[in-house]
């Protein structure tokens, strides 16, 4: 999988409340329930390591960014608010080797 | 590129020769040929040029691994280990980390990655291979078993319990307190260095943690095994082809109740399934390779699902294989033979069947 900083970015990525509002489309269409910007995504009852996967994924590819290493830890992935602040802070680092 | 992926293809098979049997059999492949095929960055064809590597895409790396299966299945599991190594490595660790790491592996280095335990099999979450910080190091402890590639390893990327989380631990194999044991005779892709690894109270600079360990232990298996399913796939459709090749050759040439065995019905219906199955595998793994290249979301079930396909495909033609050649074929280090046995490791390992089955039946129910 490479990474996918040439792809065409969606022009609201700098806004975190619209990140979040996509992610939060991107999860009620893939696992067909709804969900809070604050619900525990891969909590008890939730999400499979698959998923996770994916969702890391989906990140990339929309957000033109690379999540790798430390960023990988959970505390980023448990609710749709921390994924947005993820992609914000990855966003903002793209200029100094994050696509590395 | 793809004159590249042609000119590795001859050279690699210039290099195996008409050895491969005599290496399924010896349980052993020629320290040399692993090493050349590294030195040459063939062993992980896909690590970014960047990094040093040929930056190949997931098609171009595919189509080598099944060439290199058709050839041996050995040398191309030593290629999924080492891949699935430096795919982890560029995933999962930090910037330094990949820019020290890959390089290496680009370049004659070897490594292994290290999943099942003695209690932890198709249950990863069962892990207990455990790391803790000490000081300003790691201490690392537990026991790793059918290691593949591990007896070839310069380094094991280890996969251990970090308190509630997961890490991925690099450990040089000749750090003090590390054992490497071969596994004797194994079932199938017997050359391929499968080992069981003791790790005695390993001490290890802080930055053996890839990305700083800390991460969920089932992100981090499910991120490493992605690559090992997808190298597997191609794998078999190699054992496919070898098997398409060995049967159609003999079919034509062997002549029983007055004809070639091509022309008795039943021998032909062996070989069409045979190619069908070579072609089904083939269309499991183009699709996956695809999902791979374009960064698909759905890309960790088209590897589960091309594994699956491809195992269990390559188990069916094997056997038809076998069926054809009958005599011809029944002896160990035979091409089909060894197809026959490798077939069934490739059910068995980077998730069995089984669990490839349980996947693919959340993937129907819609379950995520």
């Amino acid at each position: 999988m490479t990474t996918s900083s040439d792809r065409p970015v969606p022009d609201h990525v700098g806004d975190p409340g619209a990140v979040e509002t996509d992610l939060l489309r991107f999860l009620g269409k893939r696992t067909g329930r709804i969900w809070t910007a604050d619900a525990d995504v891969f909590g008890s009852g939730g999400l499979s390591s698959l998923f996770a996967m994916e969702l890391v994924v989906h990140l990339e590819r929309t957000y033109g960014i690379a999540v790798r290493g430390s960023d990988l830890r959970m505390d980023n992935f448990r609710t749709a608010r921390r994924m947005a602040a993820l992609v914000g802070r990855l966003r903002g680092a793209a200029g100094d080797g994050a696509g590395a | 590129m793809r004159e590249s992926v042609a000119a590795a293809a001859s050279a690699v098979t210039a290099l195996v020769g008409d050895r491969a049997s005599g290496w399924d059999l010896a349980g052993r492949l020629p320290e040399d040929v692993v090493r050349e095929l590294g030195a040459a960055g063939r062993l992980a064809a896909q690590i970014p040029a960047r990094h040093g590597g040929a930056g190949w895409s997931s098609a171009e790396s595919g189509e080598f691994t099944a060439h290199v299966g058709s050839l041996c299945g050995s040398l191309r599991s030593v290629m999924t280990s080492q891949g699935m190594a430096a795919w982890t490595v560029e995933r999962l660790g930090d910037p330094a980390q990949a820019a020290e790491l890959l390089p290496r592996l680009a370049a004659g280095g070897t490594a292994a990655v290290a999943f099942s335990e003695p209690q932890a099999g198709s249950d990863l979450s069962a892990i207990a291979t455990t790391v803790t910080v000490e000081g300003d190091g790691v201490l690392l402890s537990g026991r790793k078993k059918w290691v593949t590639a591990a007896a070839y390893a310069d380094v094991l990327l280890v996969v251990a319990r970090m308190g509630e989380d997961g890490a991925v631990v690099v450990v040089p194999r000749s750090a003090p307190g590390v054992e490497v044991r071969r596994v004797a005779d194994p079932l199938g892709c017997r050359a391929a260095g499968h080992a069981d690894v003791r790790f005695d109270g390993v001490r290890l600079p802080l930055d053996s943690l890839l990305g700083g360990g800390r991460q969920p232990l089932p992100l981090l298996v499910t991120t490493a095994l992605a690559y090992g399913r997808i190298s597997v796939a191609w794998g078999c459709v190699g054992i496919l082809r070898a098997c398409v090749t060995a049967a159609a050759e003999h079919a034509r040439t062997r002549r029983q109740f007055g004809r070639p065995l091509a022309e008795h019905q039943l021998v032909a219906r062996q070989l069409a399934d045979l190619w069908t199955a070579e072609q089904i595998a083939t269309r499991a793994c183009e699709y996956a390779s695809r999902c791979w290249d374009e960064n698909a979301p759905d890309v960790a079930t088209a590897v589960v699902l091309a594994k699956y396909v491809g195992a269990g495909h390559a188990a069916k033609g094997a056997a038809a294989a076998v069926r054809v050649l009958a005599s011809a074929g029944a002896r160990d280090g035979h091409v089909v033979a060894r197809a026959y046995r490798d077939a069934q490791l490739m059910r068995i390992i980077e998730g069995s069947d089984e669990m490839c089955q349980l996947i693919l039946a959340d993937q129907a129910l819609g379950r995520r």
